[in-house]
């Protein structure tokens, strides 16, 4: 299988053609240099993301809280992860890097507030 | 002091000027400090200053706590008027639910930031029914009021923000979103192409724009055409898309008509003010920062002007000698604009300038010049495009033996 992953290290945006078989990486073309390679590779083998999206939260001057995963998590959960948090509801005052869900979507990842908010009225 | 505008710039500025003790005043219009980064909540702020990828709330509350931390006076909800510029004191006059601020103060930093470009600025016939948006409009409605703006999206600008508006309009629940644009590949970063378009498979057409938005009273569709290298539309390539909603992400606009109501000069390419080295515009003691000069495309850049104009400011206060006639500093053929504008101190740092090139080139030397032609300082890119703004370090030494200095892509 081949997979063609765009190097974000530098502004440049090589395309680079990475190979495999069977999990390991066979052939790997285009890169620039040796830190897109190294990129190109970790795209492939185990690509990861941060995932931000926002949970409802009552008692606060906004509507939306905006949260994020505290560290990434692999890209296939992606949508998982936002779904997990589709019915979640805090309420505030929040403060900024308060967990809000623990171990989300199974992914041992917590996710956690962006920002504090103060509570507003009832 | 005073500071028009609480985003990061602003808040980067006020921090410093209170740093060096001087008595600040911030003057913001929103109901709270952050500007447009509380509502880009997605990652990848702070990578140059900090070493590390923040949200746009997490990078905006480091600099709202230390000015909690300080003590500097704010104002939300709060409305410039008028600015008066004295030959030392200058007066601004504001509104806000609790009145009238009149505030006297020695030096002035504009951080107004940017506006989106809107689609009556760029050619798009058709109707005006409910369903067109502007991107960040779209960024707020669904990152702090949590509305989505419809099922099926036509997003208008490969651009960054038109990119990451796509990534989470999907993430959010929009059935589809497609994004069209005219140029040959997406004008943002690498990493927007890979994480937001990529990743999720979102369709896009290059070389395509909106001719027309079809609907009465909702937004029914768009009449898609198809465009050539110069961006002129080919007759007989029209297409209908159905959507029902239309977001527009078509470039930002220096938010700069109140400093030229003052009667600051303005540069037509950046459509902001002109700055010296420290960012001071072209009407002594009044400063502007951030993407009020140009649009920035790291928020770290835009940050560092602010900081450059706290010691401007300093030096404006303490007296400090200027030259006898400033040098000026401009983008030569292959660059689109440039920043700052000229140098106008004696002494002092080296000369920070950003530039965008017009020009797409790989091993791209960036070579200064002085009025004669004469080569003065060369430095080499490793890739230059024009969707990409460079920072430039040039040593002040080199700029005062020149009477001018031309900055260009060779």
């Amino acid at each position: 299988m081949q997979s063609e992953v765009i190097c974000v290290r530098c502004p440049k945006g090589c395309k680079v053609k990475v190979a495999f078989e069977g999990g390991s990486v066979t052939s790997v073309e285009g890169y620039g240099c040796l830190l897109g390679r190294e990129y190109a590779v970790q795209e492939v083998v185990n690509p990861q993301r941060i995932v931000s999206t926002t949970v409802r939260v009552l008692k606060a001057p906004y509507q939306r809280l905006p949260v994020r995963t505290s560290r990434p998590v692999p890209k296939d959960k992606v949508r998982e992860v936002v779904k997990a948090l589709a019915g979640v509801t805090v309420e505030a005052p929040v403060k900024r890097g308060e967990v809000i869900v623990k171990n989300v979507a199974g992914t041992s990842v917590d996710v956690i507030a962006e920002r504090d908010l103060e509570s507003e009225g009832g | 002091m005073v500071v028009i505008g609480g985003g990061p710039s602003g808040l980067a500025a006020s921090v410093k000027l209170e740093e060096k003790g001087y008595d600040v005043t911030i003057l913001e219009s929103e109901r709270e400090l952050g500007g447009i980064l509380m509502q880009c909540i997605h990652d990848g702020f702070g990578t140059k200053l900090f070493n590390e990828a923040f949200s746009g709330p997490e990078f905006a509350c480091k600099f709202i706590d230390r000015v909690r931390d300080l003590d500097v006076e704010y104002f939300t909800n709060t409305f410039v008027k008028s600015v008066k510029v004295g030959s030392s004191l200058k007066e601004v006059v504001a509104l806000n639910r609790q009145g009238v601020l009149k505030l006297s103060c020695r030096a002035i930093v504009f951080a107004t930031g940017c506006r989106e470009r809107t689609p009556f600025e760029i050619k798009v016939g058709g109707t005006r029914p409910a369903g067109v948006y502007t991107a960040g409009m779209v960024q707020r409605l669904v990152n702090v009021y949590g509305v989505l703006p419809g099922k099926k999206v036509l997003i208008v600008g490969g651009g960054d923000v038109g990119m990451i508006v796509a990534r989470h309009l999907l993430l959010e629940g929009v059935e589809e979103v497609t994004i069209v644009f005219p140029e040959a590949w997406f004008a943002g970063l690498a990493r927007n192409v890979q994480q937001c378009v990529l990743d999720f498979g979102i369709p896009f057409k290059p070389r395509t724009v909106v001719k027309e938005i079809v609907g009465k009273e909702r937004v029914d569709g768009a009449v898609l055409v198809n465009v050539d290298e110069q961006w002129k539309p080919i007759e007989g390539t029209e297409v209908f898309h159905p959507c029902d909603t239309i977001i527009f992400s078509v470039g930002l606009i220096p938010n700069s008509s109140q400093l030229e109501e003052m009667g600051a000069e303005i540069d037509p390419r950046t459509r902001g003010p002109v700055v010296n080295e420290y960012f001071e515009t072209s009407l002594k003691g009044v400063f502007a920062v951030g993407n009020l000069v140009t649009v920035f495309d790291y928020v770290d850049d835009a940050v560092e002007t602010a900081f450059l104009a706290a010691e401007g400011v300093e030096k404006y206060l303490q007296g400090e000698e200027r030259r006898e006639k400033p040098t000026p500093l401009s983008p030569g053929k292959y660059l689109r604009l440039m920043v700052p504008h000229r140098v106008e101190w004696a002494d002092g740092r080296d000369v920070v300038a950003f530039f965008r090139s017009s020009v797409e080139k790989e091993n791209c030397w960036i070579v200064a010049k002085d009025g004669s032609g004469g080569e003065i300082f060369r430095t080499l890119k490793r890739y230059v495009r024009p969707t990409l703004l460079e920072r430039l370090e040039i040593h002040r030494d080199l700029v005062d033996k020149a009477g001018r200095v031309v900055v260009d892509a060779e």
